[in-house]
């Protein structure tokens, strides 16, 4: 079964691991959610720089932007491409998070799968996230490391 | 359980256009704006090409003796880590692969984990980007700082000539040098006594590289509800690291012109002791 792409504003690239997860062929989608970018307070500037972005991408690959809600557009999509999983770069922002777990039940049918970019640290425990110190102390040889590890 | 909204509409969008104007008048169409003419911002260009070619100017050494002044050799790729058109990774190996010995990139790289660092803080504790992390450390209650950003600081009237100068290039350019970052947002929290969340928000809506994470935390670092003691400068301080286009005449940047302890004293009179 084929796959579907969800891009969104936190992962604008090309080489994300999003790609190498999915295969060649698999469609890509940006879901262009106006009222949702204006919550998030991205203002028009920053909508500029990202839909610029968009283009660039779309020039070199086939992709679409769609105007609407990653909810509701995306089981729509994946239906129509015959897609059986739904990939989407990993995110901390709980719109997104909370648009994923719409998403696995608006689409039961598709596996939602969520990619993590390539890691800037490897930890080997939890850091103390308190201070930045208390973590740059554990991350720091990693960090220094050419692919981090 | 999450909230599902439902719309069911789905558009397709073009994504060519001649040129910025188009987009720009095609992305204020979909945000319903249809307030009077807006100029062309002056903003970064986005996309991949225009990263690639910031990052091979890249300069870790000199990023190291520099970065703290406006017109050092800062690397302005915050607008594209922070969409992902550059990951934290890339970044980093081509720092490591710009100079001789690790060492040398390790300034550089120590900001790039600030980054990673936030994100870490926004996985674990979504909740910590718009609620105080801990409480001020300025002798005020969080209830004392005003919820909303007065006109004149988003205007940039405050009649502060360096203040207004930064709100200006945030409002223009949407990116700031981080010291003229820390400068404003302190203003603001500091002298203003408005809560960090307002500040955070008048950011975000201007920034290009705008970031929940590094965003509101380092609001939070400044306004010392997110580290040990309340961040303040002083108009020495600003003349230091900002050169000659931004205005630190005295007669013109008032409220600014004092020492570290004076300052303390003005800003946080139910405090005792010194900071900087
Ligand atoms: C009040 C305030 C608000 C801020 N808001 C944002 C924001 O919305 N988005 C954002 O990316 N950064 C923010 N920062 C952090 C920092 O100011 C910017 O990342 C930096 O100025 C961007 O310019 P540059 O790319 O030339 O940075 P450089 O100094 O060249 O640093 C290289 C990269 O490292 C990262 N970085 C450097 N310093 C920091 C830092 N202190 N925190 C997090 N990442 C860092 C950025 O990705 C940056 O692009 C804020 C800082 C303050 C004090």
């Amino acid at each position: 079964m084929a796959d579907l792409v969800w891009l969104h504003e936190e992962a604008l690239r090309l080489t994300h691991p999003v790609f190498a997860a999915a295969g060649p062929d698999a469609a890509c989608v940006f879901v262009w959610d106006a009222a949702r970018l204006a919550e998030s307070h991205v203002g028009l500037k920053r909508q500029l720089f990202i839909y610029e972005t968009l283009c660039e991408m779309a020039s070199a690959r086939a992709m679409e932007i769609h105007q609407g809600q990653a909810e509701a557009v995306l089981p729509r999509l994946a239906e129509a491409a015959g897609a059986g999983r739904i990939l989407v770069p990993a995110s901390p922002d709980p719109a997104i998070r909370a648009a994923i777990a719409c998403l696995r039940r608006a689409a039961p049918h598709c596996e939602v799968v969520a990619v993590e970019d390539t890691p800037f640290a490897t930890l080997t425990s939890q850091p103390d996230l308190r201070r930045f110190f208390r973590y740059w102390n554990k991350a720091k040889k990693s960090a220094l490391r050419p692919q981090g590890i | 359980m999450p909230i599902c909204r439902v719309m069911n509409e789905m558009i397709p969008l073009p994504s060519r256009f001649t040129d910025r104007a188009a987009l720009l008048a095609h992305i204020r169409a979909l945000a319903g704006d249809s307030a009077a003419d807006m100029p062309v911002p002056d903003i970064a260009a986005g996309g991949r090409r225009a990263a690639e070619t910031a990052l091979a100017a890249i300069d870790p050494r000199a990023y190291a003796v520099s970065r703290n002044h406006l017109d050092g050799a800062v690397t302005r790729l915050s607008p594209y880590i922070r969409h992902g058109v550059l990951s934290l990774d890339e970044v980093r190996n081509a720092a490591l692969a710009s100079v001789g010995d690790a060492r040398q990139a390790e300034k550089f790289i120590q900001e790039l984990a600030w980054r990673d660092y936030w994100q870490r803080v926004y996985l674990a504790h979504p909740e910590r980007i718009w609620a105080d992390v801990e409480s001020y450390k300025t002798g005020f209650d969080a209830s004392e700082y005003d919820p909303d950003l007065p006109a004149d600081i988003a205007a940039g009237e405050t009649g502060v000539a360096c203040i207004d100068q930064f709100v200006a290039t945030l409002v223009d350019t949407g990116y700031l040098h981080n010291h003229a970052r820390m400068y404003l947002a302190a203003y603001i929290v500091h002298w203003r006594r408005v809560c960090w969340q307002a500040g955070a928000r008048f950011f975000l809506d201007h920034l290009i590289d705008g970031d929940p994470a590094s965003n509101n935390l380092s609001w939070q670092w400044i306004a010392s509800t997110f580290s040990n003691k309340p961040y303040i400068f002083n108009l020495e301080n600003v003349a230091k690291y900002c050169g000659p286009d931004i205005n630190t005449i005295p007669r013109h940047n008032l409220v600014l012109d004092q020492s570290y302890e004076r300052l303390s004293d003005l800003l946080f009179p139910y405090m005792g002791g010194t900071h900087g």
